[in-house]
């Protein structure tokens, strides 16, 4: 998708192209951030909790996995609010 | 009133809106990176223990004042 392509033709007048143009940006941003959230998720748990691959994964490779992702996303929550205290408003 | 100059006006600030939020979303990413690194040292259990959590914390104020005294001698370097 191009955020800066051409609004649909049912929507005329700058107005209408400039809300297209900003809610399509918010949305194709969202979907970076989720993408690059998941692939450092994805990192981080992967050397976390398989450290030595075999054919499959195990039963506590794969629960190791499940808490790794909620504790990375609340890790995200306790830095997020750490920066939010620091920062100066 | 030129009714494109407002649009402009909207548009800019929208996007100077998105851009501060993009900083502070990588800002938060890299140090979530490397706090947890640093303080995650376990296969991570079903609970943060409570040193985990002000590990966490502290280390992502203490890597900003890092930055703050990096940046300052810099500066300082190139009176």
């Amino acid at each position: 998708m191009d955020p800066f392509g051409a609004p649909p033709s049912s929507l005329s007048g700058t107005q209408a192209s400039n809300e297209h143009m900003m809610g399509q940006l918010k949305q194709q941003l969202a979907q970076a951030y989720a993408e690059e959230f998941f692939s450092t998720v994805r990192d981080k748990c992967f050397t976390k909790c398989v450290p030595k691959p075999s054919t499959s994964l195990s039963g506590s490779e794969s629960s190791c996995i499940t808490k790794c992702v909620e504790r990375y996303i609340e890790a995200t929550g306790i830095v997020s609010r750490a920066v939010f205290t620091a920062l100066p408003r | 009133m030129d009714p494109s100059s407002g649009s402009t006006a909207e548009l800019q600030s929208f996007l100077e809106q998105e851009k501060q939020k993009a900083v502070l979303n990588e800002l938060v990413g890299k140090l979530t990176d490397v706090c947890w690194e640093k303080c995650i040292t376990y296969a991570p259990g079903s609970k943060f223990s409570s040193g985990e959590v002000s590990c966490l914390s502290n280390c992502a104020q203490r890597y900003l004042d890092t930055s703050t005294l990096i940046l300052r001698r810099f500066q300082n370097m190139q009176r």
